[in-house]
C-alpha cells in the first residue's frame, strides 16, 4: 500500500525537478518569461517562510517580491532547481530578520501599526475552521515553543521534508534540524493526544 | 540524499499531523492573490543588473485602516539610495506622487505601472520629483543612474 504512493509522490517530485530545471535554464538564457512558472510553484513555500518568521501579510509580500528581484541579479549563479529553492528561501529568511530587526529599532512607534494592520494571528482563525480537529490542532500548536511552530509550519510546508531547505529556513545547522523535528513533533503529538477534543485516530 | 530522505519520514500518526498542519495553514494563510501578480510585474524589469531597495517604512495618515487612507508615505533604501514618496489621493480618484532623492541628485525617475507603459520625470537639484494623476494600481519606480559607473536603482513593486 505504501508503495506506490511514495513511487508517485518520488514520481511528482522527480517531474517537478525536471520541469523548474528546464525553466531555469530558459530563464539563465534570457527568456524571463520562464520565470513565471517558477514564480507559481515556489511563492507558496516563501510566503510561508516569511510569515513563519513572524512578518506581517504586507512585509511578507515585500520580502518574497524582493527575493524574486534578487534572484533575477543572480540567476547565473544557480544551476539547479534545488539550490534555487535553497536560495530562495535563505533569502526570504534573511529579508524577514531585516525586516524583523527595522521593527525592534521602531518598537514604539510601530506597535500600534501592527496590532492594526496585520492580519490576526491564529485565534479568531480558529473559528473560520469548519472541522473542529483542526481547531484542536491549531490550539495546540499555539502552545508549542515559537521555534516549534516556525519550524513545524516550513516542515508541513516542503513537499518531501527536505534537511538542507528546512535548515536554510530556521538559519539553524542542518544537524539539527531532524532531532529539533523529532522533538517538535513529538511534543504536538502528546499535547494532541492529552486534549479530548482530538479524540483518536 | 535518500538516507536523509527516509530519516525525516516519521510514524503514520505524526505525517498524519503534517498534512493537517499543511491543509490548516494553507486554509487560514494562503499566499494572498495578489502575491504572484505583484513578484512577476517587478521582475518584468528591462533592465536586468539593478540595485534592489528594501522597504524601510510605510507609514499611513488618516483614517488608518490600510487600503482607505488618505496619505502615504513610504521609504525605501539601497546602498547608495533613499527613496522616500508620499502618496496623496485627490478628489479626482487619481493620486499625486511626490518624491525625494537622498543624496539629492538631478536623476531620471521613472514610474512602471500594470497597466500602461511607464512615464518619467526628471527629479531637481534637490532630488524632488512629482508625478501627478496616477491611477491606483501596482506600481514600481525606477532611478536611473547619471552615467554609466552607476547602477539603476529599482523598488519593490506596490500597490498605489
Amino acid at each position: 500500500m505504501d508503495w506506490p504512493v511514495s513511487a508517485q509522490l518520488d514520481e511528482a517530485r522527480a517531474d517537478r525537478h525536471t520541469r523548474l530545471a528546464r525553466c531555469l535554464e530558459r530563464a539563465r538564457d534570457g527568456e524571463m518569461s520562464a520565470l513565471t512558472e517558477v514564480v507559481h510553484e515556489l511563492n507558496p513555500l516563501l510566503w510561508h517562510v516569511a510569515r513563519a518568521a513572524g512578518l506581517s501579510a504586507d512585509d511578507a509580500m515585500d520580502v518574497v517580491q524582493i527575493t524574486w528581484l534578487e534572484l533575477v541579479q543572480r540567476l547565473h549563479d544557480i544551476r539547479s532547481p534545488q539550490a534555487l529553492t535553497a536560495w530562495l528561501v535563505s533569502t526570504t529568511r534573511r529579508g524577514a530578520w531585516h525586516v524583523e530587526s527595522r521593527m525592534r529599532k521602531r518598537d514604539v512607534d510601530r506597535r500600534a501599526d501592527v496590532a492594526e494592520l496585520t492580519d490576526p494571528g491564529p485565534g479568531p482563525v480558529e473559528r473560520a475552521l469548519t472541522d473542529e480537529r483542526d481547531g484542536t490542532l491549531l490550539r495546540n500548536f499555539g502552545r508549542l515553543s515559537v521555534r516549534c511552530q516556525q519550524l513545524l509550519r516550513i516542515v508541513a510546508m516542503v513537499d518531501r521534508p527536505d534537511y538542507d531547505i528546512v535548515a536554510k529556513a530556521m538559519q539553524m545547522p542542518r544537524g539539527s534540524v531532524g532531532p529539533t523535528r523529532g522533538r517538535c513533533l513529538a511534543k504536538l503529538r502528546d499535547l494532541l493526544l492529552d486534549d479530548p477534543t482530538w479524540g483518536e485516530r | 540524499m535518500g538516507r536523509e530522505m527516509s530519516e525525516l519520514t516519521g510514524p503514520p500518526v505524526e505525517d498524519g499531523i503534517l498534512e493537517r498542519l499543511r491543509a490548516v495553514f494553507n486554509h487560514i494563510d494562503p499566499p494572498p492573490p495578489e502575491l504572484d501578480e505583484r513578484v512577476l510585474f517587478a521582475i518584468a524589469l528591462d533592465d536586468v543588473d539593478v540595485e534592489v531597495t528594501r522597504l524601510q517604512q510605510d507609514l499611513f495618515a488618516g483614517s488608518g485602516a490600510r487600503g482607505t487612507e488618505h496619505s502615504r508615505t513610504v521609504t525605501f533604501d539601497s546602498k547608495s539610495l533613499t527613496i522616500m514618496i508620499s502618496i496623496v489621493d485627490r478628489s479626482d480618484g487619481l493620486v499625486r506622487l511626490d518624491g525625494w532623492l537622498a543624496p539629492p541628485a538631478p536623476l531620471r525617475v521613472e514610474l512602471r505601472l500594470a497597466a500602461r507603459s511607464g512615464t518619467f520625470v526628471q527629479a531637481d537639484d534637490a532630488g524632488r520629483f512629482v508625478f501627478e494623476g496616477v491611477a491606483h494600481g501596482l506600481a514600481q519606480l525606477i532611478v536611473h543612474p547619471a552615467d554609466s559607473a552607476s547602477r539603476t536603482v529599482a523598488t519593490p513593486a506596490l500597490t498605489l
